[in-house]
């Protein structure tokens, strides 16, 4: 066993590394495994782990997913269109109504001022009566 | 080894493959078993890199890309494995090599020198290997590790010197 001594030097540490490490066989049969273990890997049926989104590039899919988008625009576009109009209408009925409960409201008061002057117009002609 | 050697065998055909698997082989594995100090383990890495070298066939454009690829994978899939699996394993580098064979020089001091190597951190450890197993300069080892120039540098150092420490005690303990 060669020992270096105390004084080794670095160089000859960086020659013994380079025997230590120097380059080694593979098993004999080791290409034959890879070959095998790649034909193994291209024979399995393979699981693709696409991103969901990869779906899109094809381009049937691509047209479907367009047409599909600008249906649903077009769709919420009338449905929004719908939904403002009956809004509108629905404020033009309120408008009435509160219009009609106003003019109706005014009536009200019209008629409860004459019943008023009616009831006291009654009660002061019997007193007239009586003292005569 | 020539650059055109892609060229000249077409990357897609199992005979082109099977030229490269060989060419290369000892290079992954050696790093791999010097790294990871079980044979087992290393033939396992090392076909896992050729797998995965097989589906990268494509993008790689020559030799000198395919080395350069298969050490960076190599190197840093070692690193993975190693950080994976921090149990420690009985290593059939400890109990017996019977196909490896002996390196030149003092056989059992390069023994010894490969186990104080194992026992380097993660990093350090592959920059060592590169360094001398596959004669890389700092350049060339920082860019297959991804790392700046003056950290592999360092690392060469301390190691050095911590390998050069550990050697001269374990060697002092068998004199002892």
């Amino acid at each position: 066993m060669t020992v270096p001594n105390t004084h080794h030097d670095m160089n000859q540490i960086e020659e013994q590394l380079k025997n230590a490490l120097c380059r080694q066989d593979a098993p004999p049969d080791f290409t034959e495994q890879v070959l095998a273990r790649v034909a193994e890997h291209n024979s399995s049926p393979q699981i693709r782990c696409d991103p969901w989104w990869s779906i899109f590039t094809r381009p049937r899919v691509r047209w479907a997913a367009i047409t599909a988008t600008a249906a649903s625009i077009v769709i919420g576009g009338i449905y929004h269109n719908n939904v403002r109009r009956e809004r509108a209408k629905g404020e033009a009925a309120k408008q009435q109504l509160m219009l009609a409960l106003r003019i109706a409201g005014s009536k009200l008061q019209l008629a409860k001022a004459k019943v008023n002057e009616l009831n006291a117009t009654q009660t002061t002609s019997p007193s007239r009566s009586e003292q005569e | 080894m020539a650059d055109s050697a892609l060229a000249e065998h077409p990357p897609d055909t199992a005979t082109a493959f099977a030229d490269l698997v060989h060419r290369h082989r000892s290079m992954v594995f050696s790093i791999a078993l010097h790294f990871l100090a079980d044979r087992s383990a290393a033939e396992e890495l090392a076909q896992d890199v050729f797998l995965q070298l097989h589906a990268h066939l494509p993008t790689l454009k020559s030799e000198d890309h395919v080395t350069f690829w298969l050490r960076k994978v190599t190197a840093h899939r070692c690193i993975d494995y190693k950080r994976r699996r921090t149990v420690p394993q009985v290593s059939l580098e400890e109990v017996a090599e019977p196909f490896a064979p002996a390196p030149a020089g003092d056989p059992i001091f390069e023994r010894k020198l490969r186990h104080v190597i194992a026992s380097l951190p993660g990093k350090a450890r592959m920059i060592v290997i590169l360094r001398y197993q596959e004669d890389l300069g700092p350049e060339d080892i920082a860019q297959v590790l991804s790392m700046p120039v003056a950290t592999v540098k360092s690392h060469l150092q301390r190691s050095l010197a911590l390998l050069r420490e550990k050697v001269l005690r374990s060697i002092g303990e068998v004199t002892i």
